[in-house]
């Protein structure tokens, strides 16, 4: 079950608003279009199909759409080939789908235009949230010429306020303890530095560390939770394997 | 701090030890011959040089010089030559010679070995001994004179046939002037000659020893002898008032200390019965100078006894000098004692030291300082050893020549002494480097030999092979006229005149005809002739040989080339070259090769592909299954079996995704394509990472995890991202299929340049020893389903192995041990 985060009385609200989104899956295999829109359609959104990537570009010729869930490997017109002819007009959040999961495969998409890429077979909570996230910044951030005050740092989904010391993913604030946040403001200030686990423990419990691996791993894995959409496979906060810890630079 | 004072330690026990026995070995021969020497005196505090076989040996001469003058012996009569000898290589040389008349005495007494029985008819025994010394100094001084060519009448100062006329009365006026030793000689009545003033005049039979000795003062003249054969046959003595043991038990022999007749063995002749003797010598002698300007300039008298105490005292002085070093010796021998563990270690650091030095360089160095010092010693340590032996007290080291001997003494120590450092640093260099011999030198020419392409290196060894040949033919040309110049040389110096190195002598001249010596030269000429004949040919056959090693050299290096991976190019030779059938047959292997490993490049890139395509044509299908089986877990009001049925299907669906992304992995790893991206990282971190990575599985798990992680690091080149999934899949693995409740160990160490980490774990399952853990799809326990897959040690191997480690797994018992080892990087960036 994916947790909005929302109360109970704001879903109603939510799913009026959430009608207006119109979400466009292509997949040349009919089952799962299906199972994405009915996954999609139960979370709120309006959802239209397409079988190819011809039939994706003349929808999106005549409805609107806010996003698109696009698989790589389909006929008449392949996922890759479709969104390049999309981003010669269109600016909207592309979710690649794909069954290669090698990372050339991955950086491919991503630097043909595709602002995530998810690997077949995934987990349906994680494209649902996925979806949410692009969204949200989509329509909320106003896309991705958002403007940033000042005293922001800006991460990809993330956003430090450093003033207020809180953190936001996809615009809405995450709750985070003291000491999380600590570790959240060096890692949001020092993107893509790499931090062995002693330096982190140092400068956020300022105190000597002594193997302080398990601990720092501890509030790792609780941020990890709350600001990642697959904590087990986490884009954000990284372990450099026998050597630190670091934040992403998106 | 600690180090530092453990090695000043180290170093001052090992000096302590060098010092101590340095100075006990340098020290040791030169005191065990002064004590000799010395005798009973060498531990008094002041030395009384009246209390020495010298002086007594003295005082025993110049009786029977006084007595042989009263008598007015023939022995004077002999000629005066020799009394000019006498003189002449008698009083106050340093160094010098013995008094002829003592030397005669001295040569009868040598002779004689057994109890000697005889009359001292002093005018008989000087003659026979008299004439024995001059025909040697005769013949000694004219081979001399002959030699520098001189025809002058003097050598070294002293003359030896032309001197002037000498008889008695000079030589008694000469021994006059020395008043070290007073004297008074009376014969029938009568006094002769004496140099004692203010005595009382007496006549007949009244001259008594009391006339004399009243004459002298007690203080300056301590020891006094009087000889009056009709008193009682005996000589007394008397030192300083007391009457002084002459005899001892009454008979002579080589035991007994004073040369004087009166013994029951010793008699006296006739003629020297009417004699009468007194004799008093200085306590502090002096020495007396006369002025002879005239004459050969100054004339020292009364050195014998000036210089015997001198030495005597510089003995006594370098004695106790010497006893001094040796306590200090023995203190810092103690010293060293104590501290022997540091003592040690300095002796394992020598050896370490000399271990680096080749060992022909060891032993050439060694033999050539144990030669030298062979040849250097062996002069100095014979005669030590033949002094020694033949008792020390005898006349070699005797008044004025000690110093000669005390220099000889310490060298003879100083010789010891290198010998001992010489054998203690090579049973040191035996100990510490016996058993891990340093490469010889040789091996070193070879291994720079090894630099260079096979045809240059046998070319160069060709070569070498001349050069070396024309070197010793060099050496032996030179050599052996050499030898024979130099020992020409060295016999016509005289030096090997009745040596042993006559036969060389003999060799290289030919003898009387130098017959020998031209056949010699001529076998000689004719094996230089031979050894010549070989090297030409060798020169010869050069160019052949480097034809052939070029070729060598080439099928070689075509060799080397297919073995690192060139199979395009054949070997060309020239079709005359002997090795045209080898290089053919490399040229098919290379071609068989190039086929063999293209198809093996194709059926391994097929695999993959293959892989590739099955898991994704499964990855599409699992993933409607996924998506479906999540949208009937999101269905309300279902039955609770249904919903019991569903959560099955999630489990089996998500392990099935596992198992195809694992298999797309393994299939890449094993072919060699998995992508890795190698950096420098610490194990350490890397594990603590990966075990908080797994905390909560661990902590909810029933077993204890025992670490042994140190915190240095420990720094390896590998995937840091492949490393984790290795480290996870053996925790996994451990967690999976432990025993319950038992412990897990995890070690990370180092061993000889090797990062090791150990993980240890008891099985819940009998263990199959001849199981191979890390194939694929094999598992510990085959009647289990769920869980893992049988590919966790497999990927863990292969991904081991693209990071460039090693991982092995053993069994003992119920005991599983996985081992990861990396070689050790360099340092951590």
């Amino acid at each position: 079950m994916i947790t909005t985060g929302l109360r109970k009385g704001e879903v109603s609200n939510l799913r009026n608003r959430k009608m207006d989104e119109c979400v466009l899956v292509v997949d040349d295999d009919r089952e799962i279009v299906r199972a994405i829109a009915l996954l999609l359609e139960k979370e709120g959104y309006r959802v239209l199909k397409a079988y190819d990537g011809m039939e994706a570009l003349r929808i999106l010729g005549e409805q609107s759409v806010q996003l698109i869930i696009m698989d790589v490997m389909m006929p008449k017109l392949d996922g890759l080939s479709a969104m390049m002819k999309i981003r010669e007009r269109k600016n909207l959040p592309i979710i690649v789908l794909s069954a290669k999961t090698e990372d050339t495969d991955k950086i491919l998409g991503l630097s043909m235009g595709a602002d995530d890429y998810v690997s077949k077979p995934f987990h349906p909570q994680e494209l649902a949230a996925r979806v949410k996230s692009q969204l949200r910044r989509y329509t909320m951030l106003g896309g991705i010429h958002a403007q940033h005050e000042e005293d922001e740092i800006v991460n990809g989904r993330l956003c430090y306020r450093l003033q207020e010391r809180t953190l936001y993913a996809d615009g809405e604030p995450v709750k985070l303890t003291a000491t999380e946040t600590k570790i959240m403001e060096l890692l949001m200030k020092n993107r893509g530095r790499i931090f062995p686990a002693e330096e982190i423990y140092e400068r956020v419990w300022e105190e000597p560390s002594f193997a302080p691996e398990n601990t720092v791993m501890v509030h790792i894995r609780h941020i990890r939770e709350k600001i990642e959409l697959n904590p087990k496979e986490p884009e954000y906060i990284k372990v450099v394997w026998g050597i630190g810890y670091k934040m992403e630079k998106k | 701090m600690d180090t530092r004072w453990k090695k000043s330690k180290v170093i001052c026990s090992f000096a302590a030890f060098f010092m101590g026995v340095s100075m006990l070995l340098v020290n040791l021969v030169p005191a065990v011959c002064l004590y000799l020497a010395l005798g009973d005196q060498a531990f008094l505090s002041v030395v009384d040089y009246q209390e020495s076989d010298e002086f007594r040996s003295l005082i025993s001469g110049r009786l029977e010089e006084l007595i042989s003058a009263a008598t007015g012996g023939k022995g004077w009569t002999f000629g005066n030559a020799a009394v000019t000898e006498g003189y002449g290589y008698y009083d106050g040389r340093p160094g010098g010679y013995m008094g002829l008349l003592d030397r005669a005495l001295n040569e009868v007494t040598v002779t004689e070995e057994t109890v000697i029985e005889q009359s001292a008819d002093y005018v008989d025994d000087y003659q026979d001994a008299l004439e024995d010394w001059q025909r040697h100094r005769e013949e000694a001084y004219a081979a001399e004179m002959s030699e520098y060519g001189y025809d002058t009448d003097y050598y070294d100062g002293y003359a030896y046939v032309d001197g002037p006329e000498w008889t008695l009365d000079d030589y008694m006026a000469d021994m006059a002037r020395n008043k070290n030793i007073r004297y008074a000689v009376i014969f029938q009545d009568k006094l002769l000659y004496s140099n004692i003033e203010g005595y009382e005049e007496q006549t007949g039979e009244a001259w008594d020893k009391s006339n004399f000795y009243q004459a002298l003062s007690e203080e300056d003249y301590n020891f006094a002898l009087w000889y009056n054969w009709s008193d009682d046959g005996k000589v007394q003595m008397v030192k300083d008032g007391l009457a002084v043991d002459v005899y001892g038990d009454g008979i002579y022999g080589d035991d007994s200390l004073w040369y004087v007749p009166g013994y029951a063995n010793f008699t006296l002749g006739e003629s020297a019965k009417d004699a009468r003797v007194f004799m008093a010598a200085a306590k502090e002698p002096k020495l007396y100078l006369v002025g002879d300007y005239g004459g050969y300039g100054v004339d020292q008298y009364g050195g014998r006894l000036y210089y015997m105490k001198l030495a005597r005292t510089d003995m006594h002085r370098d004695f106790q000098r010497i006893c001094q070093y040796l306590i200090a010796s023995v203190i810092l021998l103690a010293f060293a004692l104590l501290m022997r563990k540091s003592k040690r270690l300095a002796d394992q650091k020598i050896a370490a030291w000399t271990g680096q030095v080749f060992l022909e360089v060891k032993v050439f160095l060694w033999l050539l300082i144990l030669l030298f010092l062979v040849g250097k010693s062996v002069g100095v340590l014979s005669s030590v050893y033949w002094k020694i032996s033949n008792g020390f007290s005898s006349y070699f080291c005797w008044s004025t020549d000690i110093f000669y001997e005390v220099s000889q003494l310490c060298r003879a120590g100083v010789y010891l002494t290198a010998f001992y450092w010489l054998f203690y640093l090579a049973v040191l260099d035996w100990k510490g480097n016996r058993k891990k011999q340093k490469k010889p030198l040789l091996d070193l020419l070879k291994v720079k030999d090894l630099g260079y392409p096979l045809q240059k290196r046998l070319v160069r060894r060709q070569r070498m092979k001349v050069i070396m040949e024309i070197a010793i033919l060099l050496v032996a040309g030179a050599v052996c006229p050499g030898v024979c110049l130099l020992y020409g040389a060295a016999s016509s110096y005289g030096a090997y005149d009745y040596g042993t190195y006559d036969w060389v002598y003999e060799w290289a001249y030919g003898g009387g005809a130098y017959t020998g010596g031209i056949v010699v030269m001529i076998v000689l000429m004719i094996s230089l002739c031979m050894l010549l004949g070989f090297m030409l040919l060798d020169v010869m056959t050069l160019r052949k040989n480097r034809r052939l090693a070029e070729d060598i050299g080439a099928l070689s290096d075509q060799i080397q080339a297919v073995r690192e991976g060139n199979l395009a190019d054949d070997l060309q030779l020239s079709t005359d070259t002997d090795l045209q059938e080898a290089a053919k047959n490399l040229n098919e292997i290379q071609k068989g090769m190039e086929t063999a490993l293209r198809e093996q490049i194709k059926s391994e890139r097929m695999k993959v592909d293959l892989v590739t395509n099955v898991s994704h044509d499964i990855k599409t299908p699992l993933t409607s299954i996924i998506s479906y089986v999540e949208l009937l877990r999101q269905e309300q009001n279902l039955p609770e079996h249904v919903k019991e049925f569903i959560q099955i299907l999630g489990e089996k669906s998500e392990r099935l995704r596992n198992i195809v992304q694992d298999v797309f992995e393994i299939s890449k790893a094993t072919s060699g394509q998995l992508p890795v991206q190698m950096e420098i990282l610490d194990m350490g971190k890397l594990l603590r990472q990966t075990l908080a990575d797994m905390n909560g599985q661990i902590i909810q798990s029933s077993f204890t995890m025992k670490l042994a992680i140190p915190e240095t690091p420990m720094p390896v080149l590998a995937d840091g991202q492949r490393l984790y999934r290795v480290f996870q899949n053996l925790l996994q693995n451990a967690l999976y299929y432990s025993l319950e409740g038992s412990r897990i160990y995890l070690s990370l160490t180092e061993e000889t340049g090797c990062i090791v980490v150990r993980m240890k774990n008891t099985s819940s399952v009998e263990l199959e020893h001849t199981k191979d853990f890390t194939e694929r799809f094999v598992r510990g326990d085959e009647s289990r389903t769920d869980g893992g897959n049988g590919l966790g040690l497999s990927i863990a191997k292969s991904f081991t192995q693209a990071c460039g480690g090693n991982l092995t797994v053993e069994t003992d018992a119920d005991l599983f041990t996985v081992t990861v080892s990396f070689q050790k990087a360099a340092e951590l960036s």
